[in-house]
């Protein structure tokens, strides 16, 4: 959006390790990314303010104020910029902190580039996203949602699905690519005081699989996120 | 006699004062000297007082039948009253002896309470008892440590003894060798035994010499345990936060080679051999990471710092889910799956119970004959949930059924054969007890070998 030529993005790597920055720095470089980096949350504020970035990769483990203090302050000066969150270990309080913090995603260290690629561009994708298109058809893969017509294609076939079902798709599908908490779920299908259901959350996942995917046990859209929740395919 | 007699006779005192003042003699006697000296005192003041006082004087003859009596009766009375006295003299000193035996007790006792717990209790117990208790020998077996200690002038005999006690399993007494030998049982079952030798000791003391001796053996030997059981408890804390730490510090490193390798085969511009290579690189630092994260599971497991994420989960269910996400991992062995009930439920972290059944499962497909079939059964019976995972791999050694769920324990056999990190089966046995159930082996030669996970069954609200 900022940048005009053939670049993917301008991300800006958070991390106090030299040697992670160096290497996200070279290969998202080969990749066709601009790349700033900085050490620690302090000083990745003003390089923010400076210059427009599309997406931050942050460390959840930083001196200073420290990962998750870094990812509210982004999300409270800048609304719109995607945020991922680096966690080191496989911990999903981290994960869930983060999400709760505002990042849009997480990955988690060690990382292969294309999932991190992926994820970034997924990000971007969204916080570019312009808004008030809430009725726009989506399709991604073989599926295609048709909101104001409550219709749920696969490969041109119609797939019919109960209400319940329809509304959790569809918020998974707006969504694509970035993982939704259970609770987020619970909360924006069956209404807010939802929250702790994750039996029902599961029931209706094992349904929309069942209709939606191929394999069931091997979902190429419906991804499970340990822990966390769920998340649609990216497009 | 004959000085009180002649006395008696001169000052012109009658018979009855003198008789009363032999009487004084002979009891005096009697308690100075003793029963036989008295008696024999008695006698001859029975004769002095015939021939002196007992008309016809001067004779040893007696006319009136009356003074036969009081003759008689002076005798009998001389008789009595020695032997009384003399017992309560007896009564006396036993009772001292009786107060001394339990101040050496009591001083014994005190001082086996205050033994050096970080020293060997053997050789303080024996000092302390020639000590306090001043036997001329002590020997003392104990079982335990199979050791003989003595004191005092103890000889390898004497040693011998107190190890041929316990062997035995017997006491005995020999009071003209004046050793007394004693089991040592402060419960049911003995656990050494004790030989004394003194002229000072009687059956009783030597009872509780040996009873004091068996309490400070058996206190000296839970003291050890608890000690151990401590000693024990640190080595796995630092165990622990050695692995944690290293995870950890591994997981930097890898994320800087899993970048570049990964970033290198996105990049796109390797030729054939390169790519190979690269890809290599990429799948052993993957293979790392999932070693570090694993180290860190068991690590965070056995601090007890994992916050279990607890909701009913439906055993069936997740086997379902299990056998469906993991079917790559059986590696072509057929599964059969039986359960009895459907909606058997625990109260656990669904996650990780997932990945303690996965371990049962995936051990079964590397550890047993390609193609062979993986039988799992689900059974709910006395409140609990038995998982079992049968495969028809070779038997596990009874050696081996304990330790190989301990952390890196592989059995020497399986070495060579499937790929492993030695964390799983910890992994499972940590998850079970974390749940309050329990995870074992058991296995038959030509039979395979079946896994157990069982698990606490809760009653489930239908939803």
């Amino acid at each position: 959006m900022n940048t005009v030529n053939a670049s993917q993005g301008k991300v800006l790597i958070v991390d106090d390790e030299p040697s992670i920055r160096r290497a996200i720095r070279t290969t998202f470089g080969t990749l066709g990314f601009d790349i700033a980096e900085a050490v620690t949350g302090e000083q990745a504020l003003p390089l923010l303010r400076a210059s427009n970035f599309d997406a931050v990769l942050l460390d959840v483990n930083m001196p200073g104020m420290g990962g998750l203090e870094a990812c509210r302050e982004i999300r409270r000066q800048f609304p719109r910029i995607a945020v991922l969150m680096l966690t080191v270990r496989d911990d999903e309080d981290d994960k869930v902190e983060a999400l709760d913090a505002g990042a849009d995603d997480y990955v988690t260290k060690p990382f292969p580039i294309r999932e991190l690629v992926a994820r970034v561009r997924a990000a971007v994708r969204r916080s570019h996203a312009p808004v008030g298109q809430a009725n726009a058809v989506i399709t991604i893969g073989e599926i295609t949602l048709d909101p104001p017509r409550r219709l749920v294609q696969k490969n041109g076939q119609a797939v019919h699905l109960t209400p319940k079902e329809f509304d959790l798709l569809l918020y998974l599908m707006k969504h694509a690519g970035l993982p939704m908490m259970h609770a987020r779920l619970l909360s924006a299908v069956w209404g807010p005081e939802y929250g702790n259901e994750l039996e029902y959350l599961r029931t209706f996942m094992r349904q929309l699989r069942k209709k939606l995917e191929d394999d069931a046990a091997h979902p190429k859209y419906l991804l499970t996120d340990s822990h966390i929740g769920y998340r649609f395919r990216e497009p | 006699m004959f000085l009180a007699a002649y006395f008696g006779v001169h000052v012109h005192v009658n018979f009855a004062t003198t008789g009363f003042l032999h009487l004084l003699i002979v009891v005096l006697v009697a308690m100075i000297a003793g029963f036989w000296e008295a008696t024999v005192t008695s006698v001859v003041a029975l004769i002095c007082l015939n021939y002196f006082f007992v008309p016809p004087v001067y004779t040893f003859y007696v006319s009136d039948p009356q003074n036969w009596v009081a003759l008689i009766a002076f005798e009998s009375t001389a008789l009595l009253v020695s032997r009384m006295s003399i017992q309560m003299e007896k009564q006396a000193r036993t009772a001292v002896l009786e107060r001394r035996g339990m101040e050496k007790l009591y001083e014994l006792s005190r001082r086996t309470l205050l033994m050096n717990p970080q020293q060997l209790p053997g050789p303080q117990i024996v000092a302390q008892i020639c000590d306090v208790a001043q036997v001329d020998a002590v020997a003392l077996f104990d079982a335990a440590r199979a050791r003989v200690d003595s004191s005092g002038s103890a000889s390898p005999e004497l040693e011998a003894a107190a190890r041929d006690a316990y062997l035995q399993d017997r006491n005995e007494d020999d009071a003209e060798r004046m050793t007394w030998q004693r089991m040592l049982r402060p419960g049911t079952s003995s656990i050494g035994a004790i030989v004394l030798r003194g002229d000072n000791l009687n059956p009783l003391l030597a009872d509780s010499i040996a009873s004091l001796t068996a309490i400070a053996l058996e206190r000296a030997r839970s003291f050890e345990k608890q000690s151990h059981a401590e000693a024990a408890r640190q080595s796995e804390q630092l165990r622990t936060a050695v692995l944690d730490a290293l995870a950890h510090a591994f997981k930097t490193p890898l994320t800087a080679i899993r970048t570049a390798s990964s970033g290198l085969l996105e990049a796109g511009r390797l030729d054939p051999a390169q790519e190979d290579l690269v890809t290599l690189i990429d799948e052993e630092s993957d293979k790392l990471n999932v070693l570090s994260t694993r180290l860190l599971q068991t690590a965070k497991l056995e601090a007890a710092e994992t916050k279990l994420r607890k909701e009913a989960v439906l055993i069936p269910q997740l086997i379902d889910d299990i056998l469906a996400q993991h079917s790559d991992q059986l590696d072509g062995h057929p599964t059969q799956v039986s359960i009895t009930n459907q909606r058997c439920a625990t109260y656990g972290d669904r996650e990780l119970l997932g990945t303690a059944i996965m371990q049962f499962i995936d051990n079964a497909a590397k550890y047993s004959p390609p193609g062979s079939p993986i039988a799992i059964a689900v059974d709910d019976r006395d409140g609990q949930i038995l998982i079992s995972v049968h495969n028809e791999g070779s038997e596990v050694r009874p050696e081996d059924r304990e330790r190989i769920f301990e952390r890196f324990y592989r059995s020497p056999g399986s070495n060579h054969r499937a790929a492993g990190t030695g964390l799983g089966l910890s992994i499972t046995k940590e998850a079970a007890e974390a749940h309050r159930g329990r995870a074992w082996v058991a296995s038959e030669k030509g039979k395979g070998t079946t896994f157990f996970l069982s698990l606490p069954r809760i009653e489930r609200r239908v939803s």
